[in-house]
């Protein structure tokens, strides 16, 4: 194995450009060097990227804009960051400990793309666009088509995330992620779950937006259960509904953690909790 | 398996050094088996006890899934470097008295976890001192302990 120190994005893409999926791009190493230390990957080339100063901004303006550097400690701690994302600021703080959060990437959590990512949903109900870029040129995409399959994504072997985009928390909306685990601290969701509901000014839902992972190979949006919220005032039919479509929407594995039917019958509760912190963070 | 060196230029506890290591060389093998220095303890090796946590740029990693490769010019502390002149420092102290080391493996870790914490918050509450710990396993103390040590130099008006 080699390894090679990036120090603008163009270096980086150079390198992918030559070496693709024989070169593997290191950032802070909280999953990629778990998985070579497990002999998961092996890959020709490490590419650190960290030194890119360039992709850990973060600017907020009518769409948030997160460099894939961010780290999960600012996401956590960033009171800007927090009011316009609060949803992604609860999830960054429960991806491991602080070692974890100090130097594990957003990026990296997102391109990873495991089943288990904890700041998926929350850039899902966000609307998030990722945005990637090679030597051939640069597309955008929502973040709904970017996970293909457990650990698998549409991004080229000679390709880089570049930034995230998403909505900030808009006025008369509330949002919520919550994580379903065993202990308080260090775990891999059993459920995870983030919810973006807007009110109008008489208290009914006018727009919904619902993402779940660990249930499914990747993590995913629920529209068929957005659309029950819509124009209700979330009471327990309204609940009922979108918790049966959040069961439809859900494929979930017997692991060691929990099995598929544990993690099936607890959508409807974490739903009805995050409705209500949702309209609890709404002042009408 | 051919090896590629890697040159890398990183201070630890304020000395400089330059090392050629290997590609996937973790920090934590650089320091155990090429520094000797032997105070930063292998649990788990996959990021998840914190036995290894070491302070990069003064934030905390598990030096076991941190690649030395990726130190150019960063500062690295470790517990070693929390004494001086053969006096311990106070946390280290403060552990002593609070009895908040048992076999102590873990040890090393929690107290670069907490000296990156209180650097940055010279006075955590006890739920911030819980929370910033979440990556620190102890099975010996119970967490009391230890929460009590830095609760003691909270009272006594500054570091412990």
């Amino acid at each position: 194995m080699q390894f090679r120190r990036a120090q603008t994005l163009d270096e980086a893409l150079d390198v992918l450009g030559e070496l693709g999926k024989d070169a593997r791009i290191l950032a802070g190493g909280t999953d990629v060097v778990i998985q070579y230390l497990h002999g998961e990957i092996a890959p020709e080339t490490l590419v650190h990227i960290e030194g890119i100063g360039d992709l850990a901004t973060v600017s907020l303006n009518h769409r948030t804009t997160l460099g894939p550097l961010v780290t999960h400690r600012a996401l956590a701690t960033d009171e800007a960051l927090g009011t316009a994302h609060p949803a992604l600021a609860a999830s960054a703080r429960t991806v491991g400990g602080w070692q974890t959060q100090a130097v594990g990437t957003i990026g990296g959590n997102i391109c990873n793309a495991s089943p288990a990512a904890d700041t998926a949903p929350p850039l899902l109900v966000a609307d998030a666009h990722v945005t990637l870029a090679s030597r051939r040129g640069k597309r955008r995409l929502a973040l709904t088509d970017f996970f293909i399959d457990r650990r698998q994504t549409v991004m080229d072997p000679d390709e880089m995330l570049t930034a995230i985009d998403l909505d900030p928390l808009p006025a008369g909306a509330g949002e919520a992620y919550l994580k379903l685990g065993r202990r308080g601290a260090m775990e891999v969701a059993l459920v995870g779950m983030a919810v973006r509901i807007g009110f109008a000014a008489d208290g009914t839902v006018d727009s919904a937006r619902i993402a779940l992972c660990s249930v499914a190979p990747t993590p995913r949006r629920v529209p068929e259960a957005e659309e029950a919220l819509i124009g209700s005032r979330l009471n327990a039919s309204v609940l009922d509904a979108a918790g049966e479509a959040l069961r439809a929407a859900a494929c979930p594995i017997d692991d060691a953690r929990a099995s598929a039917s544990y993690r099936m019958r607890t959508l409807r509760g974490l739903l009805e909790r995050a409705a209500i912190q949702c309209r609890e963070a709404v002042t009408l | 398996m051919t090896v590629n060196g890697v040159g890398v230029a990183f201070s630890v506890n304020g000395v400089a050094h330059r090392l050629e290591v290997g590609p996937g060389e973790t920090l934590l093998h650089t320091l155990r088996e090429r520094l000797r220095l032997t105070g930063t303890k292998e649990g788990c090796v996959e990021g998840e006890c914190g036995a290894c946590t070491v302070l990069v740029d003064d934030k905390p990693v598990d030096s076991c899934i941190f690649i030395t490769a990726a130190l150019e010019g960063r500062r690295v502390r470790t517990v070693e470097g929390l004494s001086g002149d053969g006096a311990l420092g106070p946390l280290q102290q403060a552990f002593i008295d609070y009895g908040s080391t048992q076999c102590g493996f873990c040890t090393p870790g929690f107290l670069m976890t907490l000296t990156a914490l209180l650097e940055e918050n010279p006075s955590p509450s006890p739920s911030e001192v819980r929370q910033a710990l979440d990556g620190n396993i102890c099975r010996c103390t119970g967490y009391r302990q230890i929460i009590e040590a830095v609760a003691s130099g909270i009272e006594n008006g500054g570091r412990p």
